[in-house]
């Protein structure tokens, strides 16, 4: 198991971070782990600052963004997050998913009537993602008040229907004219 | 990734695409979702009142290859079972039947989810038809 990138970074396991005061860690400890400074020691201590340089940008990576953060804490908190089912998507969502398939179809079929659907439709996907989004947010301080693992249900249970959405918006997301 | 022969012949040559009246009592409506892909199905089953028997099934499915043709073989098992028989059909005799690899057994398990759903569709309509009928009956 590769090191947990918050307590590499000496962070609190919180789902709202400062992505300042990160940035300033992440400087930090670059200069602390560059390899320069372990060009003439020894061969395991090299060994350590390449592995901890590894860390250090994949976790400045995940940790930096919102989303790659949250999946990152489920998983090291023992939520498989790859099983999901279609039950916490509710009906007219569903309903509306498959309406909205309907019309890329027939715009590849060359109706072009289909497109002004298809554009309301994305409009309407993005203020979906930017209401769940907020509700994330919220999600998120849940958690961070006490680490309570119930609060990391709900925030996997916004995620999924955040990730549907970010699929509908990239099918959904035809040019606007031909 | 190969796809199976099966596979290739469903998704080439879908069975029984098409949607059917979901406001009719006869029909069964099952809509179901896969979040991670984002890929709906949509199963629709017509039952003969009397016998219970499935008399159609159609479907269409915006997914993957797998997902259209466990979709389309299901609607080919469903035609001549009973609601009861349908019920039976588990996403793992599909995955036997295509050879889906083990990334591809959630596709399968939409096309259970959709016949469970189309079934208990079919089912409440009926419930609400007999309590319907039962009240026409006590007013009268
Ligand atoms: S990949 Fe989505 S149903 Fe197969």
């Amino acid at each position: 198991m590769t090191r947990d990138f918050f307590e590499f970074f000496d962070l609190p396991r919180n789902l709202s971070i400062d992505t300042k005061d990160l940035e300033k860690r992440f400087y930090a400890l670059s200069r602390k782990w560059h390899p320069d400074l372990f060009a003439r020691k020894s061969e395991a201590e090299r060994e350590e600052s390449l592995e901890a340089t590894a860390v250090l940008n994949d976790g400045y990576r995940t940790l930096r963004e919102p989303i790659a953060r949250a999946l990152y804490l489920l998983k090291r908190e023992g939520f498989d997050v790859a099983e999901q089912g279609s039950k916490d998507v509710p009906a007219d969502l569903l309903e509306e998913v498959f309406e909205l398939n309907m019309a890329v179809e027939e715009l590849q079929d060359g109706d072009e009537s289909a497109r002004a659907q298809l554009i309301s439709a994305r409009q309407r996907f993005e203020a979906m993602r930017a209401e769940l989004d907020a509700e994330l947010q919220q999600k998120f301080a849940a958690w961070d008040a006490g680490h309570d693992k119930a609060a990391l249900t709900e925030v996997r249970a916004v995620l999924n229907r955040r990730k549907y959405i970010t699929n509908l918006i990239a099918k959904a997301n035809v040019p606007d004219r031909v | 990734m190969a796809y199976s022969d099966k596979v290739l012949d469903h998704y080439n040559n879908p069975r029984n695409v098409g949607s059917m009246d979901k406001s009719s009592d006869s029909v069964g409506t099952g809509m179901v979702g896969a979040p991670e892909c984002g890929d709906v199905m949509k199963l629709q089953i017509r039952v003969n009142d009397a016998s219970g028997i499935i008399e159609d099934a159609k479907f269409k499915t915006f997914g993957c290859g797998s997902a259209i043709a466990s979709s389309s073989l299901a609607t080919e098992w469903l035609k001549g079972k009973t609601v009861d028989e349908a019920l039976q059909i588990k996403n793992t005799d599909i995955v036997n039947e295509l050879s889906l690899p083990p990334v591809k057994i959630h596709c399968s398990v939409l096309a259970e989810d959709a016949i469970k759903a189309a079934i208990n569709d079919y089912r409440s309509k009926q419930t609400v038809k007999a309590d319907v009928g039962q009240m026409e009956h006590a007013v009268a």
